[in-house]
């Protein structure tokens, strides 16, 4: 277990490297810098020239990459080239929605996803199982635009229950009003994200029923659903977290749609905000954390599935 | 963001009830406009509602600016809500695009246009607690004066002598500059205080009547009202400028009570934002250009019947009726600024005459590229591919990121065809400069710019820039799509919010917003 750890932790940490040059390098690629940006369409070249020698854009690639990972090794994330805002104070900010986002989304994707996919696959061959599964393919399908944008016509425009767009300017100083902004959002992503995990459920909740151990359990007098929540599930709940480990990418990409539409002011809309405005330095940031977050919940799900399934300890 | 669990709440049954004033108010609102100077003293049909000194106003603006430094960052984000509100200059510009005194009370120009004195006002004091004095606006305008890097700079390149005696602020020029002291109602002739040790990328410190209150960035700009202000204070406490870029989630955010302003909106949803009654569209006109560059350095558009062939193939009436507000334009000057005429004569809508230019410069079958920043929609390049299919000629659009459309177009001029709507009043400049992306040299139209800077007498140079302008447009220097409308939604129970040219300027001294 403890090798398996370390040698995970080292692939962990070349995976971030290569990730950091691969950030660096393809946004040097985008047409544009923020000095262009800052100096406007009535500018003169010599405008352009001393705003990027200030900002360090007239160095080399590699030195101005060096200076970035050499920051990076003492905990400096970097700043805002147009605000000069550290870009970790930045993120700390927005994350305030976007995670309350994400794991709110999460709620409901789990919600919708465990009970009903348990059903259907309990009811398989059966008319309400056939069209739970379905129905969840049909939702699966739909944009996230689209789905956003139906649930504020009805809850927002026509019922006025909860805000079209926008987040409290006192942020979670009022946690009510903060909760009723965001829940929209996470309903958008979150009916949509549990559609694709009912699948996943299902099928495997079919697996469980089929193993061995719940036949058994089974044959040794409890009712086959009796059999299944005690013994299967367990095994259903291993794939899960593997899933939900993988979907916390696509709540991320979901997020930055659903911000923009929304208008969150999320690490989402910001990245999309920075990258147009050339703000390279604090995108790099940006996309640094979040490619750590991904990285480090793959590596914690592999850590957990490792610790929770006796199968692989004992393969060991 | 708006407070949206309070408004919400209290929003749509207040707004029913004052309805029926609902008229009346934006009559009033309308005549305070035109008067333009007009304090806002309640009129007679505003007896049933009172303003609420304690009011916050949500407005939608558009596009968010990068920072706040009104010194070095370009955008006209930045003088739409900064200039007037919270900073403030000797001069300022109404609606009515006048040039009326600031921070001076009064201003004098000597008859040889050599010389301008400024009487600063007493009283004035800056956000932080501190007297305006004549030093800081010496030194507000010294500095951009001598620093390159400063918007505008060159602007005032021509003051030679900067001086204040008293209260007495005097600009000596070498030469007469008819320009001047429009340009001082702009970022040259804004007023900080010297020395100042803000940090302007995220503070301010101005004269103006409103503070900055806060920037949530990627959200919203607060403004509070400034209990200090030297004029007449704002009537509402405070305002709260939304950044919403998408048009829907602006109309369903005030569906839901949550925004009382929006700017930037479609004419289109005129019905949709109308149909509940607590909202109204007010068009105003504006300096918008929707301007089509054509890049006549070289291939098949450095023939000017190419240019005038593409300019007659395009129905600039089906523009202004798809955009809803607006309306055409023939040549560089807009309506709203000196120097218009009517240049509708020049290249009349007329496809058969396109085409017979297009023939006869050999130039059938062309296939061109339009190069367009994606934030300007798809209405305007859908029917310039249509007429220019039309008379043969295939247009290719290519929608670029902003910072690519200045890499690209503007910096390396690397383009054939480009749409900008440019929203600066009084640029005729550019076409007087062979360096802009517009690829435009005429040194008769750079002789005439000269002479129209250089004349003392305002009408004088008008006539001089209507000649120029008129060069322009028959050398078929580019082509003038619309000029643009200010699109707005207003609430019913909010008064005082400019309807020209808020691309530019959006003034909120006046702004009231009323309970019954």
């Amino acid at each position: 277990m403890i090798r398996y750890a370390l040698t995970r932790s080292a692939l962990l940490l070349l995976g971030l490297f290569v990730a950091s040059a691969l950030i660096f390098f393809t946004l040097r690629v985008l047409p544009g810098d923020v000095a262009q940006l800052i100096a406007g369409i009535n500018s003169t070249p010599e405008q352009i020239a001393a705003i990027q020698q200030r900002l360090g854009l007239d160095q080399p690639l590699p030195v101005q990459y060096a200076t970035w990972i050499g920051g990076i090794l003492t905990g400096d994330l970097g700043q805002s080239m147009l605000t000069g805002t550290p870009v970790a104070s930045e993120l700390a900010q927005k994350a305030q929605v976007t995670i309350p986002l994400g794991l709110l989304s999460m709620t409901v994707a789990i919600v919708i996803a465990l009970p009903f996919g348990v059903l259907s696959a309990i009811r398989r061959g059966r008319a309400d199982g056939t069209a739970l599964n379905v129905g969840a393919q049909a939702v699966a399908a739909v944009p996230v635009v689209w789905a956003g944008m139906m649930l504020v016509v009805v809850f927002a425009v026509w019922l006025g229950w909860l805000p079209a767009q926008g987040f409290p300017r006192s942020g979670w100083s009022d946690p009510g009003a903060a909760l009723r902004a965001l829940l929209l959002p996470a309903i958008t992503i979150g009916v949509i994200e549990g559609a694709m995990l009912l699948r996943f459920v299902r099928s495997a909740t079919l697996q469980a029923v089929g193993e061995d151990f719940v036949r058994t359990a089974a044959a040794k007098g409890l009712t086959r659903t009796q059999a299944l929540i005690r013994h299967g599930l367990p095994t259903v709940g291993l794939s899960i977290i593997t899933v939900l480990g993988l979907q916390v990418a696509g709540i991320i990409v979901g997020a930055v749609v659903i911000e923009q539409l929304f208008t969150l002011p999320g690490i989402g809309r910001m990245l999309v905000a920075d990258v147009s405005n050339r703000d390279l330095l604090k995108v790099q940031g940006e996309l640094l954390v979040l490619t750590s977050f991904v990285l480090i919940v793959g590596f914690l799900v592999d850590l957990a599935h490792r610790a929770i399934d006796p199968r692989q300890r004992e393969a060991e | 963001m708006m407070p949206s669990l309070h408004l919400r709440k209290d929003h749509p049954r207040m707004l029913r009830r004052t309805a029926l004033a609902a008229a009346a108010m934006l009559a009033a609102g309308a005549l305070l406009l035109t008067a333009c100077t007009g304090s806002a003293e309640p009129g007679p049909s505003e007896t049933e509602l009172t303003a609420d000194p304690d009011a916050s106003v949500g407005i939608r603006l558009v596009l968010e600016p990068g920072n706040l430094d009104i010194r070095e960052t370009a955008g006209a984000a930045l003088d739409q809500i900064l200039i007037d509100n919270v900073y403030q200059g000797l001069v300022a510009r109404t609606p009515d695009q006048e040039v009326v005194p600031a921070l001076a009370s009064d201003y004098e120009i000597s008859p040889d246009g050599l010389t301008y004195t400024f009487t600063l006002r007493e009283g004035v004091t800056f956000h932080d607690g501190q007297d305006l004095t004549p030093e800081d606006v010496v030194w507000s305008l010294t500095q951009v004066r001598d620093n390159a890097a400063y918007r505008d700079s060159a602007r005032l390149a021509g003051v030679t002598g900067i001086t204040a005696e008293g209260q007495t602020i005097t600009l000596t020029l070498g030469a007469p500059d008819s320009t001047l002291l429009w340009n001082l109602t702009g970022r040259a002739g804004l007023i900080l205080k010297k020395d100042d040790t803000i940090d302007r990328k995220t503070a301010t410190n101005g004269t103006g009547p409103f503070t900055l209150a806060g920037w949530k960035q990627g959200a919203s700009i607060t403004f509070a009202r400034y209990d200090g202000y030297w004029g007449e204070p704002a009537q509402v406490a405070e305002v709260v400028f939304s950044y919403i870029p998408e048009t829907q989630a602006a109309l369903n955010g005030a569906l839901a009570g949550e925004l009382d302003v929006l700017t930037g909106f479609d004419a289109n949803l005129k019905d949709q934002i109308e149909a509940g009654g607590d909202f109204a569209l007010v068009l105003g006109k504006s300096t918008d250009k929707g301007t089509l560059a054509m890049n006549s350095k070289s291939g098949p558009l450095s023939d000017e019947r190419v240019r005038q062939a593409i300019r007659q193939a395009i129905d600039k009436d089906a523009i202004v009726e798809a955009l809803g507000a607006g309306q055409t334009q023939y040549g560089p000057i807009p309506e709203l600024d000196p120097g218009y005429e009517d240049l509708s004569e020049v290249a009349p809508f007329d496809p058969d005459a396109a085409r017979a230019l297009l023939k006869e410069a050999d130039a059938e079958d062309l296939t061109l590229t339009l190069t367009l920043y994606n934030g300007y929609g798809t209405t305007v390049s859908q029917i310039l591919v249509s007429n220019l299919d039309d008379v043969g000629i295939t247009l290719k659009v290519n929608q670029v990121e902003f910072p690519t459309w200045i890499n690209d177009v503007y910096i390396n001029q690397d383009y054939e065809l480009s749409f900008v709507l440019h929203t600066e009043s009084r640029d005729f400049e550019n076409w007087a400069n062979p360096e802009y992306y517009f690829t435009y040299d005429n040194s008769e139209v750079q002789k005439l710019y000269a002479e129209s800077v250089a004349a003392v007498d305002p009408d004088e140079a008008a006539d001089l820039l209507a000649q120029a302008a008129r060069i322009v447009s028959e050398d078929m220097a580019a082509d003038w799509l619309y000029n643009g409308a200010s699109v707005l939604a207003v609430a019913s129970n909010v008064t005082g919010v400019p309807s020209v040219n808020v691309n530019e300027r959006l003034n909120l001294a006046q702004l009231v917003k009323s309970t019954e």
